[in-house]
């Protein structure tokens, strides 16, 4: 009966007294996406705003401190808020250079009104851009490479 | 205790069902999925909200900040702020870390992607103000931290970061001689 009034208290969002965030371990393979452009559609469909298409792109939103997330094989995408000792997500060195790379990532989730919230403890590879899909959707959005002939 | 239950079910209802676009003078981005919303908040350190790990600055605008929203506790992500010069929230909002504030914005509302209560922040009323804050500082901040990238265009164009990375590994990512072949094809 307990479990029934909690569920309804956390049905209606309200806090549970003295409970505190609890995260699961998981390990997760994806690519380090920019989420502004992946959620608002800004800049196209989701498959657009992926990969090498969208490579400098998402380096402008992880340098200007959009959140990055990890975009898993399954679809499922979870916000980055630590990647090792760097809690420097909203601009920070390390998720700037981890822009479009699939990782392995091993790390606690915090799940949380509909959003998913990852604290990686390791990144256990970084494969690169395994996503070359520039052939198929261009540069995204088309002004990320300066027109040479202009 | 069913009663409790129902009791608790029904007082749920009216949470889940608010509206918060009433009273909101958010400006169209012209999203598929954007609604106005406009809500009093608290801004709070999400690592600090998860972790335990709560500096006394919320990170210095260098973290993830959150919105718990005061009618209903939900915990908004804002990705995002008022310019459309590819720049997050963090900075705006981390001024008033752990204070209450009142935000103006677009929620992002599209379950099928996975996008739950993520928000674009344009205005901010500091706590026990009247005045509206727009959410656009960050080119601004930028600007002063990097007197050294002063020039024409805009700043992702001009960023050391962003062009160094992008002189060691391409504009696609996959290194200048693929980036080079591309660009002689394509344009």
């Amino acid at each position: 009966m307990r479990s029934l009034i909690l569920s309804a208290l956390a049905a209606m969002g309200l806090p549970l007294a003295g409970q505190a965030a609890e995260g699961t371990r998981i390990q997760v393979t994806g690519e380090i996406i920019d989420t502004w452009c992946y959620y608002s559609g800004v800049m196209g469909s989701p498959d657009a705003v992926v990969g090498s298409a969208h490579h400098t792109c998402a380096l402008w939103c992880s340098a200007g401190g959009i959140p990055v997330g990890l975009l898993a094989e399954d679809g499922t995408v979870y916000m980055v808020l630590k990647v090792g000792e760097d809690d420097q997500t909203a601009g920070g060195d390390t998720t700037l250079k981890l822009a479009a790379h699939t990782v392995e990532a091993d790390g606690m989730l915090y799940e949380r009104d509909g959003l998913n919230y990852l604290v990686v403890s390791d990144v256990v590879s970084d494969l690169d851009i395994t996503n070359q899909n520039h052939d198929d959707y261009g540069n995204v959005p088309p002004f990320s490479i300066p027109d040479p002939n202009k | 205790m069913k009663k409790l239950i129902a009791l608790l079910a029904m007082m749920a209802s009216p949470l889940a069902a608010q509206d918060f676009s009433e009273g909101s003078e958010a400006r169209s981005w012209n999203l598929y999925a954007e609604v106005p919303a406009k809500f009093e908040a608290t801004v709070v350190d999400l690592l600090c909200t998860f972790t335990g790990d709560c500096p006394a600055d919320c990170g210095a605008g260098k973290r993830q900040l959150g919105l718990l929203r005061t009618a209903d506790d939900t915990l908004i992500l804002p990705m995002k702020n008022s310019q459309p010069a590819f720049t997050g929230a963090a900075v705006e909002l981390q001024p008033f870390c752990n204070q209450t504030i009142t935000v103006d914005g677009l929620m992002i509302d599209d379950p099928e992607l996975g996008a739950n209560n993520v928000y674009l922040v344009q205005t901010i009323v500091p706590p026990g103000g009247d005045d509206k804050i727009k959410a656009n500082k960050w080119t601004k901040n930028w600007a002063a931290e990097h007197p050294e990238a002063k020039g024409k265009g805009p700043w992702f164009r001009r960023d050391p970061r962003i062009k160094s990375i992008i002189a060691e590994e391409g504009y696609l990512g996959l290194g200048v001689d693929v980036d080079e072949a591309w660009i002689a094809e394509n344009f």
